[in-house]
């Protein structure tokens, strides 16, 4: 084998990975270190101010930074148990053999492919307060997208709607890879059918758990379109998440340098984040 | 207050031509420009600007033009985008307040030339709206029209109330007594809403009703807070509190309730005319601002043309925007949109006089009032007192306090600003 | 009885997803005041195409038809941009020893945990540098970049039997006729799985695109759809009728695809 013939395999994205992964991080963090306005000729070096004034108590930029940290991190909290638990339960029901079953299994994972902008687009219409459907079928006035806590039944229901058939399709997937003569076994045994999901089903599915958890979780902290289209962070800014305030302060007020910094903080509070979960189920693993 | 919206604009597009086929140099050698021209006309708004560009185009042949709105929100983030990737347009409009900042991006390019070529004086427009279209002494927009609010009213609501549904509340009392009467009647007259739109654009002309500002004349420093701003805001949650309001209403929920005729008012702006006049049905009226406070006033912004910098000027594209600009801002069909034309002449012209609803709020004129503007104070304001208004209005956080501590993160935001931009 | 419980639920369920869309669908025919009627109809007084047929008229302001081609192109570009750079150099990294591999390799997988946000900021100047603003190229290679389809297709290469490969190099075929012989032929699923995630993944993008795209001929529908939304003014039959338009395609596509599609995704769980 030539020497060079694994750095040509590679080379291809290679390229791709330098110019959009590697070198960003590093000058994101170069960015951050700057009064970076991407229109302004002039950006002068300021250290580490754009990270001092995230950690000033009070601060203009701190107090709505760290509102936007709770707006994603409340989302996170309700969104992901729902998300794992839910479709492990559609998942369970479409696991048997049944005419019609590839059709329900369509129809769950259909809103998926048609993107958030038009999820959120027919739910702000059918949550509006005064003109919405679902007011007017249930007979209420709540104010489904203008207060709390109803903005957040509605973004995390909506999401809960929207990518509810992805995961219960992984979760599908992983219950039909379980060997059947575990549950001979068990039924040999005197299990009863609810042993049997506890004592065969949940300990085989642990790997797709762990998955569908990591996705789930990384998914709901890059809250974004839901809100930005939906709530528009109504009301009062609090269902604004990290991700849509960090892109105004970029693109908006035109603070790329701050927006960077804010970044790399988020992306701390996740890498922890993605750690813990994967110790959690690690030391679970083990026991 | 349905006119003949086609032949009008019709007419005064012809008009307006004429007069600007005087005035401007029209310089046909055959080649073609095709101009890019951006604005945020997403609403109804939208289709007249369009007529009024194809009379330009149909009055000079050589000169084609492709007109792209986008939200003023996702305008405001794309323009010096586009504009310093080199993918930007010619010509745009753009609110007054957001020049300086524009400016400051070098994404806009000072008219002084271009303002001597056409002999536009500040005689020639109203002062307020033509001052502010310079930074530090170049000229940067040429103004087109004002749009305030004013006071919309449903004649048919007002009727069944037993009001009299063509002499329109002027004071606090009248205004007070007509959303009581209205009450007893099972009608929340006035919807109050905790977003920009109509909720801030209603509580910064109540501040200057109540005697106060938004800021200092410089721009430095957010005043807010002042009694006049407590006071204003506490109106608003008091026809919460009395009735004539729902609770949380939501985004444009106000203005659908008005059309369908659940309330009878909305202070609502210029460019709503259009949407209301194309309402089946709807029976309205337009009027200045009632007078709730100790003087007469009402929030205003103006759109102004603007030229953006090209990486290589092309004297020819800059001609045919001049062309452009010249006839869009003589003519009174602009009016047409709900606006009042910037340009006296158009201001003052028959045709505009001919429109019952715009005449109304060009009554108003001397009492409009402009904020002050300064490199990214518009988004300062978005950030602070834009939540301090919704959060008073959705009774999460006392007025004071909301106020007073949106003020001080927009002192502190304005202090950044001022190191950012050198100013 | 039980069979019947079952049934219920996943009747209740399936209303519960279809409504939207089909509220999404009536809406789209109905004047803009009844669209917006309070109490609303259910069906349209008189189906009229006054939504639609703005959405087809005014091309220039808001091309429909164009933005989901624009995000066809991307979606798919993004998809082969992925596999064509991936699966070689997953190749090299499962099956080829050479000095600075396991650096490479720790590189790639390190960042498979770095959020997305981090590239935002850095992405826009680099593309900006790029001249890319404002094109596709820039909503297809920066995210076609990402580590996952190395790690994948390495993972799959790893579990291969190499007997074969080992078999073609004796006979003297050099690495390129192997992989493309031999490797590919046998991967197609795992190709195919990657394909579509990323496909979808691109699909779903909303925040990158609006940011990096601005002429309305160059928007994904994404943004584009986004332009429906009036700032003082929202016509809910033109916004239903525009998301009609852009889910009709999509919709016929996924009838026809999902069997495909659904696997694609079910597998990322069992290999990811």
């Amino acid at each position: 084998m030539k020497r060079a013939t694994p750095w040509l395999f590679l080379a291809p994205y290679l390229l791709l990975f330098s110019a959009f992964v590697a070198a960003p991080v590093l000058y994101g963090l170069w960015m951050s270190l700057h009064n970076w306005d991407q229109f302004l000729p002039e950006k002068p070096f300021i250290g580490l101010e754009n990270y001092a004034n995230l950690f000033t108590p009070g601060s203009a930029k701190a107090g709505p930074f760290w509102d936007a940290m709770l707006a994603t991190g409340i989302f996170t909290l309700f969104s992901v148990p729902l998300l794992v638990v839910l479709p492990l339960g559609v998942a369970l029901l479409l696991n048997r053999r049944f005419k019609g079953r590839a059709v329900f299994r369509a129809i769950y994972f259909a809103p998926y492919v048609l993107g958030v902008v038009v999820v959120s687009m027919v739910f702000r219409f059918v949550l509006d307060p005064n003109i919405g459907a679902l007011n007017h079928l249930l007979g209420t006035t709540t104010p489904w997208t203008t207060a709390l806590p109803w903005a957040w039944v509605s973004l995390i229901g909506m999401t809960v709607w929207w990518t509810l058939g992805f995961n219960a399709v992984i979760y599908l997937a992983g219950l039909q890879d379980i060997d059947r003569s575990l549950y001979d076994a068990a039924a040999v045994d005197g299990a009863g059918r609810w042993q049997q999901f506890w004592n065969v089903t949940l300990p085989s599915l642990r790997p797709v758990t762990v998955f569908v958890v990591t996705v789930t979780i990384l998914a709901s902290a890059n809250l974004f379109g839901q809100s930005y289209l939906m709530t528009q962070g109504a009301p009062e800014e609090r269902t604004r998440s990290a991700i849509m305030f960090i892109a105004e302060e970029g693109f908006q007020d035109f603070n790329l340098g701050s927006a960077a910094a804010m970044s790399y903080v988020l992306a701390m509070f996740l890498m922890a984040l993605s750690a813990g979960v994967f110790f959690f189920f690690r030391k679970r693993g083990a026991a | 207050m349905r006119e003949t919206r086609r032949e009008f604009l019709a007419a005064a597009a012809g008009a307006a031509l004429v007069l600007a086929g005087c005035g401007g140099s029209s310089r046909s050698d055959g080649a073609q420009v095709t101009l890019d021209f951006w604005n945020g006309f997403t609403g109804g708004d939208g289709p007249q600007m369009l007529a009024l560009v194809q009379a330009v185009e149909k009055e000079h042949p050589e000169i084609r033009v492709r007109m792209v709105t986008a939200r003023w929100e996702d305008f405001y983030t794309k323009l010096p985008a586009a504009v310093a990737s080199g993918e930007g347009p010619d010509v745009a409009l753009m609110h007054v307040d957001q020049i300086p900042t524009n400016a400051a991006h070098r994404t806009i390019m000072p008219l002084d030339d271009l303002v001597r070529d056409l002999d536009l004086q500040e005689d020639d427009f109203a002062a307020p709206v033509w001052r502010a279209g310079a930074v530090d002494g170049r000229r940067y927009g040429v103004p087109l029209d004002m749009h305030p609010i004013g006071l919309y009213a449903n004649q048919q609501v007002l009727s069944e109330a037993g009001l009299d549904p063509e002499s329109l509340p002027t004071t606090r009392d009248e205004y007070e007594s007509a959303l009581e009467e209205l009450k007893g009647k099972g009608v929340q007259g006035h919807w109050v809403t905790p977003f920009f739109f109509t909720g801030g654009h209603q509580f910064m002309s109540l501040l200057w009703q109540f005697g106060g500002d938004l800021t200092d004349p410089e721009a430095t420093r957010a005043t807010w807070n002042s009694d006049a701003g407590v006071e204003a805001l506490e109106w608003m949650r008091s026809l919460i509190a009395k009735g004539y309001s729902p609770r949380n209403v939501g985004q444009d929920a106000d203005s659908i309730a008005f059309k369908n005729g659940q309330n009878a008012f909305i202070w609502n702006g210029a460019w709503a005319i259009g949407d209301y006049g194309s309402t089946e049905g709807l029976e309205w009226t337009l009027a200045p601002l009632p007078k709730i406070g100790s003087v007469a006033a009402a929030w205003s912004n103006s759109h102004n043309f603007t030229v953006m910098r090209q990486p290589t000027p092309d004297p020819q594209r800059l001609e045919a925007v001049k062309v452009l600009i010249d006839g869009v801002t003589r003519s009174p069909a602009w009016a047409e949109a709900g606006q009042i034309p910037a340009r006296r002449s158009a201001r003052e012209s028959e045709a505009f006089r001919k429109l019952e609803a715009q005449s109304a709020l060009a009554r108003q004129v001397p009492d409009l009032r402009f904020a002050a503007a300064a490199p990214g104070l518009s988004d300062v304001r978005e950030s602070t007192l834009d939540i301090a208004v919704a959060q008073a209005i959705n009774g999460s956080r006392p007025v004071r306090e909301a106020l007073d501590d949106s003020a001080r993160r927009a002192n502190e935001l304005l202090a950044l600003n001022r190191e950012k931009y050198g100013t | 009885m039980k069979r019947a419980w079952v049934w219920v639920a996943l009747i209740a369920l399936s209303v519960i997803y279809l409504a939207p869309i089909l509220w999404m669908l009536v809406t789209a025919f109905k004047t803009e005041e009844e669209s917006a009627a309070s109490p609303p109809t259910l069906l349209p007084s008189q189906w009229s195409t006054e939504a639609l047929d703005t959405i087809f008229s005014s091309s220039a302001q808001t091309p429909v038809p164009r933005w989901f081609v624009n995000s066809l192109v991307a979606a798919l570009g993004t998809g082969l941009v992925v596999v064509l750079t991936a699966a070689p150099a997953a190749y090299a990294l499962a099956r080829m020893e050479f000095p600075g591999k396991r650096l490479v390799f720790g590189l790639i997988v390190a960042t498979l945990f770095v959020p997305p946000i981090i590239f935002l900021a850095p992405n826009y100047e680099i593309v900006e540098a790029l001249g890319w603003l404002d094109s596709l190229p820039a909503v297809i290679f920066p995210v076609s970049a990402g580590a996952f389809g190395v790690f994948f297709l390495r993972q799959f290469f790893v579990g291969l039997p190499k007997e074969l490969e080992e078999a073609a190099l004796l006979d003297g075929a050099n690495r390129l006729q192997v992989f493309l012989r031999i490797v590919v032929p046998l991967s197609r699923p795992a190709l195919a799985t990657l394909f579509l995630l990323s496909v979808l993944t691109n699909w779903n993008d909303f925040l990158w695109p609006l940011y990096v795209l601005f002429n309305p001929e160059n928007l994904t529908l994404g943004p584009g759809l986004g332009l429906l939304q009036g700032a003082n003014q929202t016509n809910y039959a033109l916004l239903m009728a525009g998301g009609l338009v852009a889910s009709v395609p999509v919709l016929i596509l996924f009838a026809v695809a999902q069997r495909y599609i659904i696997e694609g995704v079910s597998r990322s769980g069992l290999k990811g």
